[in-house]
């Protein structure tokens, strides 16, 4: 962990749903400008983690602080999903969530809604469509065309989203979630379903907004071969506790992870299993 | 293929025609059988058996005769007529089209300003057409909270009496003109619209369609029994006419104030008021329909239809689903508060009984057969739903049969609304302007 505050600390995140404990105890940071990945076996908790973190779910006990890089803190077990979304955590979804009626440059207007509101000032100025609210609205086409030019849906602009096919229907939802604006992106599962040439250049793009956006990401993934590639730390979680923590390397050579994945119990057989993998 | 080819069963035919006419006949001893007659001598039980027995023949030759077309022709003849390929499909498949549809809307909106002058048109039309646009009003107020919001809302004809009432006691209790109560009466019933808005901002879909339901009876149950100040079921009367620009639509000016008839030199006749009146709700309803063009293209317009889309998408990019939903309800309210006040200044006469839970439902299936969102269709469906109706009023109590027809109709002919079309709010890659 570097000098500098991370964008994101969980701490002792616990969240229960009756008498099953689904998050117990968590805590991990996101460093700023980092890929941070958060995997695990099915129902270890990710998503419910994610739900936490974007205000879909309230926390029985725990702190999650984010650090605007601005300079500010919010403290977002405290905040409803939409103000925390305002507050530049952006999340995806694992089964995808785009408008499908409308079409994909319309989707991507409705992700900056925030900012063409307060230009529009409660629609007074976009009725009398002034000069300011004009420029906010051709400098959000602006953005809405970068984004679909990064993610290689220019051509689509104008259809349905929900026509779209499924990789492009992914990554418009990615490129949503940046026309909103995000200091700290939020993806869950955005590999899923996709296949091997597609999650090669998901990669690409997920390096390219950290890179050239400064952006720092927060990832659950299945798709080890996303994980271990663009990365730079990984949490694994297992029935709701953090088992381990580290560069992709680390994870990769952790008994308690691959006996997590692989369900190998005996001593023995995890010596046998991380030999061969080392 | 093989019913096509083979005899007719006719033993079985019989069995089945039999069967329905049985039904019929049920439904029809307590539906038709008895009428109650309000004589000078009291009420009166009228039993009408024979009518029954019409209703039961009438089914029974119904069902023989289209199982004998099927059985003749083939299901797929039926199939065919339900899936609409022998009507005309292609007139609204064209309307689907931006530009038809545009030079449509132009077409409709110079017939209707021309209409009053049309050597066919009398009175009793431009009634019914000023009627027509009521709806047309209502319906493209509604067609915000439904159509762009996706709020499933069956009490609008609440925000409707609040209009209405609004007019006619601002009105009659401080002699506000007409003009003035307009504005006042959409800000009243927009307010409702909040009121209502608040208690069902978590509710969607069914739940939401039940509490809307509960808001429109609530509304007129305190109209009902409110009665110092709505009159009760008695009503209210003697509400103000509206006034040209001041000048009075009456035979003889009153209050020392001027006629329309008098000062523009014209002898009067009631027809200056009636088409006074229609001009006026086409001036509203295209206000209406105008407003809701623009405010689609602007964020809050995109907000509301990304909410009917996927409210959670839209939580996630930080768009607060409560003003978005409030705002929906206040502002498709207010429209419906407008047409209320229009209505009540062209009866000027209101009781609760104007604003039944039918009302509701009648707006309701202007928006869902027009193809919810479509600003055309709902004209096209206010015109068979609410005008087929009225030209069949030589029916008496068959009439409504004409309204169950057209939407019966209109649902195997388009099930998804006359003209189920959206119009994207901008365009990226064609460089045209939205």
């Amino acid at each position: 962990m570097s000098a500098a505050k991370p964008i994101l600390s969980v701490e002792h995140l616990t969240i229960r749903f009756g008498g099953l404990v689904a998050i117990d105890d968590l805590s991990f940071n996101a460093a700023e400008g980092e890929i941070t990945a958060l995997i695990g076996p099915n129902g270890a908790g990710k998503t419910t983690a994610f739900n936490c973190i974007t205000g879909f779910y309230k926390p029985d006990v725990g702190r999650m602080s984010f650090n605007h890089p601005g300079g500010k803190t919010y403290y977002l077990e405290r905040m409803d999903g939409f103000r925390i979304a305002q507050a530049g955590v952006v999340r995806s979804f694992q089964n995808i969530r785009l408008f499908p009626a409308m079409s994909v440059a319309e989707n991507l207007m409705v992700a900056q809604h925030v900012a063409l509101m307060r230009a529009s000032m409660f629609s007074i100025a976009g009725f009398l469509r002034l000069p300011s609210f004009l420029k906010a609205e051709r400098e959000a086409r602006d953005l809405a065309r970068h984004w679909l030019e990064l993610t290689g849906l220019s051509d689509e602009a104008d259809t349905l989203a929900g026509s779209l096919p499924y990789g492009s229907q992914r990554r418009l939802e990615i490129a949503r979630a940046m026309c909103a604006g995000p200091k700290l992106l939020c993806l869950d599962e955005p590999a899923a379903g996709l296949n091997p040439s597609e999650s090669l250049a998901l990669n690409e793009l997920l390096l390219k907004i950290r890179d050239d956006h400064k952006m720092s990401i927060l990832l659950i993934e299945h798709d080890m071969s996303v994980v271990m590639q663009i990365s730079d730390r990984i949490n694994v979680l297992e029935q709701g506790r953090l088992i381990a923590e580290g560069t992709p390397v680390e994870i990769r050579n952790n008994p308690d992870v691959i006996r997590a994945y692989l369900g190998v119990e005996d001593e023995d057989e995890v010596a046998a299993v991380v030999g061969k993998g080392a | 293929m093989s019913l096509a080819t083979s005899r007719p069963n006719y033993v079985a035919l019989l069995r089945d025609s039999g069967a329905a006419a049985v039904v019929a006949a049920l439904l029809a001893f307590p539906l038709l059988g008895f009428k109650l007659d309000a004589s000078a001598r009291g009420l009166a039980l009228d039993v009408r058996l024979m009518w029954v027995v019409y209703a039961a023949a009438a089914v029974f030759a119904g069902r023989l005769f289209f199982t004998l077309i099927i059985q003749h022709y083939g299901v797929h003849f039926v199939d065919r007529i339900t899936r609409a390929e022998l009507l005309p499909r292609y007139v609204p498949n064209r309307l689907t089209r931006y530009a038809s549809r545009h030079h449509v809307g132009l077409a409709m909106i110079v017939f209707a300003v021309l209409l009053p002058w049309f050597g066919f048109s009398d009175r009793n039309l431009i009634d019914k057409a000023t009627l027509i646009l009521i709806y047309v009003m209502l319906g493209w107020g509604l067609n915000i909270v439904v159509g762009l919001a996706g709020l499933l809302d069956l009490g609008y004809v609440a925000f409707y009496a609040v209009g209405a009432y609004s007019y006619a006691l601002l009105s009659s209790t401080f002699g506000l003109s007409f003009w003035i109560c307009l504005p006042l009466a959409g800000l009243f019933a927009g307010a409702a619209g909040l009121a209502l808005g608040f208690p069902v901002l978590r509710l969607r879909g069914d739940y939401l369609a039940i509490v809307t339901l509960g808001f429109g009876e609530i509304v007129r149950e305190v109209i009902i029994n409110w009665q110092v100040v709505t009159g009760g079921p008695n009503g209210l009367a003697g509400i103000e006419r509206p006034t040209f620009f001041g000048l009075q639509l009456l035979p003889y000016a009153k209050n020392g104030g001027t006629t329309f008839a008098d000062f523009f030199g014209l002898s009067y006749s009631p027809d200056q008021r009636i088409i006074f009146l229609y001009y006026l709700i086409l001036v509203l309803a295209l206000f209406t329909n105008l407003f809701t063009l623009r405010i689609r293209k602007l964020p809050i317009g995109r907000a509301w239809e990304a909410l009917r889309e996927d409210e959670i998408a839209c939580r996630s990019l930080g768009l607060n689903p409560t003003m978005i939903k409030l705002s929906a309800f206040a502002i498709g309210a207010s429209f419906a508060g407008f047409a209320g006040s229009f209505f009540a200044t062209r009866q000027g006469f209101i009781s609760p009984e104007s604003f039944t839970f039918i009302e509701s439902a009648i707006i309701l299936s202007i928006v869902v057969l027009g193809g919810m969102g479509s600003q055309i269709g709902i004209v096209l469906a206010a015109l068979l739903l609410v005008g087929l109706p009225e030209w069949f009023r030589d029916l008496a109590e068959f009439r409504m049969v004409a309204f169950g027809a057209a939407m019966v109709l209109i649902m195997v002919w388009r099930p998804q609304g006359l003209l189920a079309h959206r119009d994207p709010t901008l365009h990226l890659n064609d460089g045209s302007k939205p």
